[in-house]
């Protein structure tokens, strides 16, 4: 998994993903595809069902392709939401950290 | 979206809600048990505690709360809706409607009051009966503070030991698992609600376990960022029952697919084998951003603006779902009646009846583009008739596909003039609910039992007219209230139901709207308002002045008849005023009174301010417009039915009985000497006063809509004219204020009655 060399892309996510985030944020890993992503999410405080949505149709497209999307970081209010609406992201948490 | 926007629309959908509470309570007052009336009152107080929240508006929410726990006792059936229930609960509406007006308006309210409600009102839920005095002392504690969760109300500590526990009922629900099906729609989000949100509230009702179902999610470049597509499978095991789980996602009750069942159903049994995640307990970090958060700490910091931001877009939501409810509520019987298929009549009336009463699909509107359009479409009426006449003069041959095509347009402009003006029309509901405030207080103040009977609230009128109603219509009440009504010892002495009937009833009546005022009370004590009147020089000591006189005496300027002055009415500035202002609106004002037996003020009013169906007519070569409603009919006098009386007085018969003539163009200065009636044209019209007369007119020249334009506003106030219009040539034509004519020709003077309307 570990391709540090391949272009490898680092996506910060805003503190707030919520109904106005989604479609910036859909454009934002648009914008990103091809490429191995990592999404660090050590700065969001609250994120929505809708951004959640836009994170797991992501992860899912680039599985599809066949490159890494990860998350380096996160947050507590991060893991605490997508635990609350039932979205398991462990299988997707970056393993060399 | 703008802060501001989002708390008007949420203040604006108080005041309906508020309306909606008051008209509930009031149905409960009257005796009606239906739980669904229980249930549009508890909604309505429940819809205000959740958009106050939205807001921070605490002092709102803390009273919402204790009141909507009381209600709920009413809803399950702990405490039963007496009338001293419903006392304390009218009341309460009523500092509820204070503390909204506070909250919009930053006014202060009566702490006390409200402490006090709230105190008789938890007293209420824990099956006390109202008797404030006694209750004070045991229910001050709780006072303190208001209870937080829904479900414990009506239930007071009370020690026990855990033998007897088990003996004896538990008070809570037994722990039981339900399966959830979530399934959101688009709407949800796009109103600003949040999956995430409910799922929060619903995880700290128990012990969740969730699945989400991701199936519908599409690959990212064909999706839509602002689309559902997650559904939620929940396991959650709670002792707050089934009706908790369903309060969480009230206001999404219609963005969303929701299956609620107890784990074990049938229904439930699919979901078994998915693999569940548990939900953590602690999510007290995710709390921060609940929009109602009641901040312990109150630092004005960074996070301020952004919870306000919270604040706003779920206040929309709220109010877009109150929308929605509204549209629900009104669809249903519209399906009930459509499924009973070849239904009797009376099911699609009944359904009917109550789609009348349930609000239809609105939209707001600002005042200002209606009245635009209400301008444009005048000046459409004014130049479709000047098309018509120029048309006419200049096709001598009648073409008839033109004239043809003029009626059609006639008849168009016609109908969207109707609609337009209909689109300003409102019910007087509002109005007659603030009536009934107003009566429960001045009640209270005079120690008085006073009933309001209201008909007619759907009956609908200009909005201009509603807003200008409000005013003489409380001091009318108040007066009816104050000085109509006896006190519950004279009126029992008189052999009378102590409780006093106020009734307030509107109806429609050849294109004016009537609004009558009657109480039940002691009636115009005439030879008290006679001495007033000459004690005050109005009237001369040997006035011989008819019943009906000396009751109208009292519009007189300066007149009150009260013995005292009391804070509620009779500082002299009272039925003058209202006469006054309901002059300015075109209208007119009468009182008949029995005594012993009570009052009876009637108003008619114009249903609009805009347009009038007039009958143009020439005296002595002007163009004079007479308001189509006043004409009874129209005839021509021959010179036997003529008769003269007393000096310059002449009256004419009409089917055996005399109609004094009113000379228009003499009582108007239009001319020197009198007209020949043989040569003109009578028209007989109803003066307010009752009684016909006949205003003799040279010649009619037709029939026609006018749009009213104020003679005010543009010149300056005309003795016996109400307003002017444009004709279809352009010419400018006055309209007849038949009431002052009438009243000219008794021999007032056309002047001081005129002036003082022209003063309103």
């Amino acid at each position: 998994m570990a391709r540090k060399n391949t272009a490898r892309k680092t996506l910060k996510l805003a503190p707030v993903l919520d109904l106005n985030e989604a479609t910036a944020l859909h454009e934002k890993l648009l914008a990103l595809k091809g490429s191995s992503v990592e999404i660090d999410a050590s700065a969001v405080e609250r994120i929505g069902a809708l951004c959640t949505q836009v994170l797991m149709a992501g992860a899912r497209s680039w599985k599809e392709d066949q490159s890494s999307f990860t998350f380096s970081q996160v947050s507590d209010a991060f893991i605490k939401t997508t635990q609350l609406v039932g979205v398991d992201i462990a299988p997707l948490m970056a393993k060399e950290t | 979206m703008d802060m501001n926007e989002i708390k008007e629309i949420f203040f604006q959908e108080c005041e309906e809600q508020l309306a909606e509470l008051e008209s509930g309570l009031l149905k409960l007052n009257d005796g009606d048990r239906d739980p669904e009336t229980v249930n549009a009152v508890f909604r309505a107080v429940h819809s205000i505690k959740g958009g106050a929240g939205a807001f921070g508006l605490d002092d709102l929410v803390s009273f919402a709360h204790v009141f909507e726990t009381t209600l709920d006792c009413v809803r399950s059936n702990r405490l039963e809706p007496t009338q001293d229930v419903l006392k304390v609960m009218l009341r309460s509406a009523d500092v509820l409607a204070d503390l909204t007006n506070a909250a919009r308006d930053g006014g202060s309210v009566d702490g006390a009051r409200s402490r006090q409600l709230i105190t008789e009102l938890e007293a209420l839920a824990n099956g006390e009966l109202p008797q404030p005095a006694a209750e004070a002392v045991k229910a001050a504690p709780v006072a303190e503070a208001p209870r937080p969760a829904v479900n414990e109300e009506g239930f007071q500590p009370v020690a026990f030991s855990f033998d007897e526990f088990e003996a004896s009922e538990p008070p809570t629900i037994e722990p039981s698992t339900f399966e959830i099906v979530f399934k959101p729609k688009s709407e949800l989000y796009s109103k600003g609600n949040d999956a995430t949100l409910l799922l929060r509230d619903l995880s700290r009702l128990g012990e969740m376990s969730i699945h989400c179902d991701m199936d519908e999610l599409p690959a990212l470049d064909r999706m839509n960022p602002e689309a559902a597509y997650f559904s939620w499978k929940i396991s959650l095991k709670t002792d707050k029952g089934e009706d908790a789980i369903r309060a969480v996602f009230e206001f999404a009750e219609w963005d969303c697919e929701l299956d609620v069942a107890l784990a074990g159903d049938a229904s439930a049994g699919a979901g078994e084998e998915l693999p569940m995640q548990p939900v953590p307990f602690d999510l007290s970090l995710l709390d921060e951003e609940a929009p109602a958060a009641v901040a312990e700490d109150e630092d004005q910091s960074a996070e301020q603006p952004r919870d306000l931001n919270d604040a706003a877009v779920s206040a929309a939501a709220t109010a877009s779902n109150i929308l929605q409810m509204a549209q629900t509520a009104a669809r249903a019987p519209a399906e009930t009646a459509k499924t009973a298929g070849p239904a009797p009549v009376t099911a699609a009336q009944a359904a009917g009846q109550q789609g009348a009463s349930a609000a239809t699909p609105t939209i707001r509107v600002d005042l200002d583009r209606v009245d635009r359009l209400i301008n444009l479409v005048g000046e459409l009426v004014i130049n479709q008739a000047m098309l018509s006449q120029s048309v006419i003069e200049n096709d001598t041959n009648g073409t008839s596909s033109i004239n043809m095509g003029l009626e059609e347009l006639q008849q168009l402009t016609r109908e969207i003039q109707d609609s337009v003006m209909a689109i300003r029309a409102q019910p007087v509901k509002p109005v007659f609910q603030r009536m009934s405030r107003i009566v429960r207080e001045i009640a209270d103040m005079t120690g008085k039992s006073v009933r309001l009977v209201t008909e007619g609230e759907n009956t609908e009128v200009d909005k201009t007219v509603i807003d200008k109603l409000a005013e003489p219509l409380t001091h009318m009440i108040r007066n009816a209230v104050d000085h109509g009504l006896e006190t519950p010892e004279k009126r029992v002495a008189a052999g009378k139901n102590p409780e006093g009937t106020v009734r307030l009833t509107a109806k429609h009546r050849s294109g004016r709207i009537v609004i009558e005022l009657a109480d039940d009370g002691a009636g115009i004590n005439r030879e008290k308002v006679r001495q007033k009147a000459i004690d005050n020089d109005l009237i001369a000591a040997d006035a011989n002045l008819s019943d009906e006189e000396t009751d109208n005496l009292i519009f007189h300027a300066g007149f009150s008849t009260a013995d005292k002055i009391s804070d509620i009415s009779g500082r002299g500035v009272g039925m003058d005023v209202v006469k006054r202002s309901i002059q300015a609106l075109g209208g007119r004002i009468n009182i008949s009174s029995r005594p012993g037996q009570g009052s009876i003020f009637t108003m008619s009013l114009p249903l609009t301010l805009a347009v009038l169906d007039g009958m143009v007519v020439t005296v002595a070569n002007q163009t004079l417009v007479v308001p189509l409603t006043a004409i009874v009919e129209t005839l021509q006098p021959e010179a036997s039915a003529i008769h003269s009386f007393g000096a310059s007085q002449r009256l004419i018969s009409i089917r055996n009985s005399f109609c004094p003539l009113v000379d228009v163009g003499r009582i108007l200065n239009f001319r020197a000497t009198q007209a020949n009636p043989v040569e003109g044209v009578a028209l007989l019209v109803e003066s307010e006063g009752g009684g016909q007369r006949a205003l003799m007119v040279d010649a009619i020249q037709g029939q026609r809509q006018v749009v009213i334009k104020s003679l005010e506003a543009n010149y300056t106030h005309v003795p016996g004219i109400a307003a002017a219009t444009i004709l279809g040539d352009g010419r400018v034509a006055l309209i007849l204020d038949v009431d002052a004519i009438v009243a000219a020709s008794r021999g007032q003077s056309l002047k001081p009655e005129m002036t003082l309307a022209a003063a309103g």
